[in-house]
């Protein structure tokens, strides 16, 4: 696998995704091929082009059947394996290679042909065709969440999924037989904001969250990691962060404590590839949008890193371990990396300098290739990493 | 200065021997006119012992994400409706329980008021009328206090729970003035003495005798006034029990959720029971302009608990009948949605919602377009919808009093009764 260079970073294209939020990115197989999902629930596959390129590639597949916002996509690395958590209570599996099974005329530029229809409402703008690409529906689709699906992640050996929705319950599944192999719930009230698992699948990390509902009334937030077969606490973060404030239900003492680490929710998280860092993202509106490596032995917090103006959205590690790359709504994807915390790239200026709105996903290729960043106002932006 | 117990939200023993003062010098210059003429038409309406109960949502609850929902559209947002014991009335997800207390409520989905920002939009929901520099508008609180509040009551006739409204008793003086509670209903510290009640007692004694002293050789009714200052904190200490929730609580917890606005609804039902004519309970956060979706998870469905809870329990003493229990915050807020995930202030076409005393129950009032922007039928404005509260507890909206010459009625000028709303 070649090294990742941030520095060697090259726009390739931008995909144009209009008519909501961009929500969702992940890369299928080291190959060009890309999905994208957003918050109305539709789900596009593109094939990028070789030569960098201005003009914006079609879609060239829709995966149908989310009905609600799409908030995070996980593939296996050889791009066979799509796993899609929605808003619409349902974990969904997809195989993109798969021979289509139908056709469906998609508008992506539907922004686009507003702002044209203004300038010539005798136009056609409105009413030209749209592309007709490919469908296909879900291999299965996992259920059992009782809320908005907000958190998922797979074990890098590619056998178990980790889910967890705002009812606070946690999901784990085993990928072979797509069945259930363990499920618990957090605290009352709480909503999973991210969830993740080690390499090996055996540990699972679940991170809760709720907003304020009131002075007395707001449960802590949590941060923990489990026996991923039993749901069985084995780490607390918080108390090894905040071994003095004692945890109760009803303490806003504790929740303004723990608030300068979680903000408002950590909204990403994945154990880095050997296993012994944890990247965590403040989400939320918050005025740091740091990015947390804490050690998974110890619980310590090594160092937070980035720092995204408004709050963080994604966080990854490079496929090397070398570097975490993080997104949020300051509309920027930064590099860091991981051995001294410096940050070493910056793809887009604050607050739209370049590009639009919150870069609300990224994801990288797993040859390190390829990186993408979904963009709210309905863009997917792709760079060459070569 | 302690952070609860703000003047404008209490009455102190010193505040209220000041605004007896103040009282008795604004009469040189205000006609109280049919106010204070109204001494009957007082009695008649406390004779069917309505009281109000306000649920306040301060900041500016979304319609969107309560009851005027738009799937589908680009306004519409990633929450979506449940069906309702109202046959073709759907709700947010987030609202479960109130889903089920449906047919007992009036919504209002065609709102459209004045005051766009959070002082003059709290202002004019709690009086009718937009701030002014020259008239201090009693709030709907002071109002039904002064119409269906007890006379020398051994609780304050208007008492506020954790909520918000600067305007107090305004022109009502400050015998209809709020008396506010803390966040889970505690008293504020003035209104338990410290004092053993033999020195207590023997204190009141010897103030008593100066003043009747005091009185002997002058005409003024300064004394009096002091004297009844003094009594009403008095006679508050013979009511204390009411405010001790604790064991109640542990019976009902269930029934309003296990949170602040929960222990508040409950209390407020404690308190219209025990006499009290209006109570106002307040939730803060809305203020949504980041994180609206999160936002709302967060605060409606503890709200849907204790909202349904209250309606419940009035519903099972047969007190609803004669309470009424009004939903609302000062602002709605926008169709469009900002890229903080956020929407912001909106008046143009925003819901409320009425239950109990002369309400229509089940009902959908009024209907906004397709994406929410605006009110396609029956538009309320605010005046229309005070005077609506104020007939449907048997308030005449139209009564006025006189500032110089100048006619105030209770609901402005130009409003019309919402006939439709009333049963």
């Amino acid at each position: 696998m070649p090294d990742l260079n941030p520095m060697k970073a090259t726009l390739h294209c931008e995909l144009v995704f209009e008519g909501a939020w961009t929500t969702s990115v992940a890369f299928l197989g080291s190959g060009r091929r890309l999905a994208a999902g957003n918050r109305e629930g539709v789900l596009l596959v593109w094939d990028l082009p070789e030569q960098p390129t201005k003009e914006s590639p079609a879609p060239t597949r829709k995966l149908e059947g989310h009905t609600n916002a799409i908030n995070r996509l996980v593939a296996s690395d050889d791009g066979k394996l799509l796993i899609s958590a929605s808003h619409d209570k349902s974990v969904r599996l997809w195989d993109p290679t798969v021979e289509p099974a139908g056709s469906a005329e998609v508008i992506v530029d539907s922004e686009q042909r507003e702002r044209e229809a203004k300038k010539n409402p005798k136009g056609a703008a409105l009413s030209k065709p749209g592309v007709k690409i490919a469908t296909q529906q879900a291999q299965h689709v996992f259920t059992g969440h009782r809320a908005w699906v907000q958190a998922l992640g797979m074990s890098r050996d590619q056998k178990r999924l980790i889910s967890g929705d705002d009812s606070g319950l946690v999901c784990v599944w085993d990928l072979a037989t797509r069945q259930q192999l363990a499920k618990w719930t957090g605290s009352p009230a709480n909503w999973i904001t991210s969830a993740c698992l080690s390499a090996d699948g055996q540990t699972a990390f679940v991170a809760e969250f709720c907003s304020p509902r009131g002075s007395f009334d707001r449960p802590p937030a949590q941060v923990r990691l489990f026996e991923a077969a039993t749901g069985k606490e084995t780490l607390d973060f918080l108390k090894v962060l905040y071994p003095n404030v004692k945890v109760r239900d009803s303490s806003y003492g504790y929740a303004t404590t723990w608030g300068q680490f979680v903000a408002q929710g950590l909204v990403a998280a994945e154990f880095s590839p050997d296993g012994k860092l944890l990247a965590l993202a403040q989400g939320g509106e918050t005025g740091t949008g740091k990015v947390h490596l804490m050690e998974v032995a110890t619980g310590k917090l090594l160092r937070s890193v980035s720092g995204h103006q408004s709050g963080a959205c994604d966080a990854i590690f490079s496929a090397d371990g070398k570097y975490v790359l993080s997104v949020g709504r300051d509309t920027t994807l930064r590099i860091c990396q991981v051995a001294d915390g410096k940050e070493v790239a910056q793809l887009g200026k604050p607050r739209g300098g370049q590009f639009k709105d919150w870069f609300h996903a990224v994801a990288l290729s797993p040859d390190q290739q390829w990186l993408a960043a979904a963009d709210i106002s309905g863009r997917v932006y792709v760079w060459s990493m070569g | 200065m302690n952070p609860r117990c703000r003047p404008a939200d209490h009455l102190s023993r010193r505040a209220l021997l000041k605004g007896a003062l103040a009282t008795t010098a604004g009469g040189v210059f205000m006609n109280w006119g049919d106010l204070f003429g109204s001494a009957a038409h007082a009695k008649d309406v406390a004779k069917e012992q309505k009281s109000c109960i306000l649920i306040w949502l301060n900041g500016g609850a979304s319609q969107f994400e309560t009851f005027d929902m738009k799937v589908g559209r680009p306004t519409g947002g990633p929450l979506r409706p449940i069906q309702t014991n109202v046959v073709g009335a759907q709700i947010c997800e987030l609202m479960p329980k109130m889903a089920q207390q449906m047919d007992k409520v009036a919504v209002i989905r065609s709102m459209r008021t004045s005051q766009i920002d959070h002082p003059g939009g709290i202002h004019l929901m709690h009086t009718g009328y937009g701030p002014s520099a020259n008239v201090r508008y009693p709030e709907i609180g002071a109002v039904c206090a002064k119409f269906l509040g007890r006379e020398k009551p051994d609780l304050p006739n208007f008492i506020k729970i954790s909520s918000n409204g600067d305007a107090g008793a305004g022109f009502l003086g400050p015998n209809y003035q709020p008396f506010g509670l803390d966040h889970d209903g505690r008293l504020p510290q003035f209104a338990v003495s410290n004092l053993d009640p033999k020195i207590e007692a023997n204190r009141n004694e010897l103030r008593n005798f100066a003043e009747d002293s005091f009185a002997l050789d002058r005409k003024v009714e300064v004394a009096g006034m002091h004297r009844e200052a003094y009594e009403s904190v008095r006679r508050l200490q013979k009511t204390l029990k009411v405010f001790d929730i604790e064991q109640e609580w542990a019976k009902h917890r269930d029934l309003y959720g296990d949170t602040k606005i929960g222990k508040g609804c409950m209390l407020a039902r404690r308190l219209v029971e025990s006499g009290v004519a209006f109570v106002e309970v307040g939730q803060s956060g809305y203020d949504t302009h980041a994180d609206n979706f999160a936002g709302h998870k967060g605060l409606v469905p503890p709200m849907d608990h204790a909202w349904a809870g209250l309606l419940t329990d009035l519903h099972q003493r047969g007190m609803l009948k004669n309470t009424l229990v009004v939903w609302m915050g000062e602002i709605g807020r926008t169709p469009s949605i900002n890229n903080r995930s956020g929407r912001d202030h909106y008046v143009r076409a925003w819901t409320t919602v009425l239950a109990g005393a002369r309400i229509k129950p089940g009902i959908v009032y009024g209907e906004t377009d397709l994406d929410g922007k605006d009110v396609k039928d029956k538009p309320v404005t605010e005046g229309d919808f005070f005077a609506t509260i104020y007939k449907s507890l048997g308030i005449n909206p139209n009564k006025e009093n006189f500032q110089g010459v100048r006619p105030i009625p209770l609901a402005p000028f130009g409003s019309n009764v919402v006939e439709d709303l009333l049963a």
